[in-house]
């Protein structure tokens, strides 16, 4: 499927450039090609499609099911229907959120690999810093887009078909409907900063191992493991310095007396992250041999 | 299937091993750093609150306006014993809630935490004193105990 894609892309491409002005294409135009590519994708459209659908039906099911009490606010999906997208965070962010944006993360280099595209590409009049900054600019609109459907469709269905009830918070206070809907958007965008790391991870392993399996399994993988190891006790720094620990962070804006340490300590740790394997994997694609493919 | 480009052969293996080596570590560094996330102090200090707002808001649902002050709890946890430091997750921690209940009597109840690695935590009522898993409210509608189980977290910085 991304074979068909890459050959339409540098028709396209072709196209494109024979129209007006001979002005040499820059990181914004090599993004957009990128979006492009990525739109054609059957695995992008068939993501965005389940974030927007899944939701819904699994509000849907929950209503004649009891209460799932082992995830957070899964006691109370019959009370609120803000309760319904914090029980979907909480699922979401300890299975799925690695593989919501390695999917295409994970792709977006080594697919150049797997297809032999890479020395086709590198003719274009763009460095390979800006094919880099491109294609993870693209991953990264990816993951927010997937974030933001995920996010809005979670909550609209909740609210919709459970109701606008108050919530019942982390310290057993209730916290009123307007209240409650602007934490759960920010519990939701809290987690922006950690997919950002996860999506970055995800680009790292596409660009190293070149293999797009390894870069999609690869992240999702490392999630579990920093889920594993973060559930552990007495790991002392070692779980705030997890990836996986600042998708919990929001849980501190649910308290009678909210805390933002885990908040901040996140956004720095997910930025760290980002950096390093950002850092890496450019290092990487700068100092790459392509010749052959 | 990872290095397919051949650097010189002595930091082919050189580089791993080093890169390795760091990585446990900053591993190992960090899982000794820092001081215990859960201990006995955060644990009563986020029951104690929860416990007053949650019974009175079960009472608030039975019928009963209770003000938060008259309930007066106190808690007193402990984790896997005597023998067991009272730090860290787990699912040994047992926790007795003194209180006055809505009559004014002296009322005391053992409840069960699961103290979960991310400082939160999820308690089990005592049955017998808290009702089951639903409540009949002043409507006759069976609604969900408030007390019967809960969850709560607190800050691990406090």
């Amino acid at each position: 499927m991304s074979a068909g894609s890459t050959t339409g892309v540098r028709e396209a491409g072709g196209t494109h450039r024979a129209t007006p002005a001979p002005r040499r294409a820059g990181t914004g135009a090599a993004y957009r090609w990128e979006l492009v590519k990525l739109a054609a994708l059957v695995r992008t459209r068939a993501t965005l499609a389940a974030v927007l659908v899944l939701p819904p039906l699994v509000v849907l099911l929950l209503r004649g099911q009891r209460a799932p009490a082992d995830t957070l606010f899964g006691r109370h999906v019959h009370d609120s229907g803000f309760a319904v997208p914090l029980l979907l965070l909480g699922f979401a962010t300890q299975y799925v959120f690695p593989l919501l944006t390695s999917v295409v993360a994970g792709d977006v280099f080594a697919s150049e690999d797997q297809h032999g595209t890479w020395k086709t590409l590198l003719t274009r009049s763009v460095s390979r810093t800006q094919v880099f900054w491109a294609k993870t600019l693209a991953a990264t609109t990816f993951a927010a887009a997937v974030l933001v459907v995920l996010a809005a469709s979670s909550t609209v269905a909740s609210v919709l078909l459970v109701g606008h009830q108050p919530l019942t918070g982390l310290s057993g206070q209730s916290i009123p409907a307007p209240r409650a809907a602007l934490l759960v958007v920010g519990a939701w965008a809290s987690t922006a900063l950690p997919l950002l790391g996860f999506t970055a991870l995800a680009v790292l392993l596409s660009v190293r191992t070149r293999n797009p399996a390894l870069g999609v399994v690869g992240p999702v993988v490392a999630g579990l493991l920093m889920n594993l190891v973060g559930s552990l006790g007495g790991t002392g720094w070692l779980r705030r310095a997890l990836l996986s620990t600042p998708l919990e962070a929001w849980h501190g804006l649910f308290t009678a007396t909210p805390f933002w340490g885990p908040l901040v300590q996140g956004a720095v740790v997910s930025l760290l992250w980002t950096a390093l394997c950002l850092g890496a994997a450019h290092h990487s694609l700068r100092r790459r041999d392509i010749t052959g493919g | 299937m990872t290095v397919t480009t051949a650097p010189p052969p002595p930091r082919r293996f050189l580089v791993p091993v080093a890169g390795l080596l760091a990585a446990v570590g900053l591993v190992v560094g960090l899982s000794a750093a820092g001081s215990p996330d859960v201990t006995r102090a955060r644990v009563e200090g986020s029951l104690t609150p929860a416990f007053t707002r949650l019974y009175v808001d079960q009472q608030r649902i039975l019928g009963h306006e209770v003000p938060a002050a008259s309930v007066a709890a106190r808690s007193a946890c402990d984790r896997g014993g005597p023998q067991v430091a009272d730090v860290g997750a787990g699912a040994d921690w047992i926790c007795l809630v003194d209180f006055t209940d809505q009559a004014g009597a002296h009322q005391q109840g053992k409840f069960e935490l699961q103290v979960h690695a991310n400082a939160c935590w999820t308690a089990a009522g005592p049955a017998k004193l808290v009702g089951g898993f639903t409540i009949t409210d002043t409507r006759g509608r069976d609604v969900t105990n408030p007390l019967s189980a809960f969850d709560v977290c607190f800050d691990p910085d406090a």
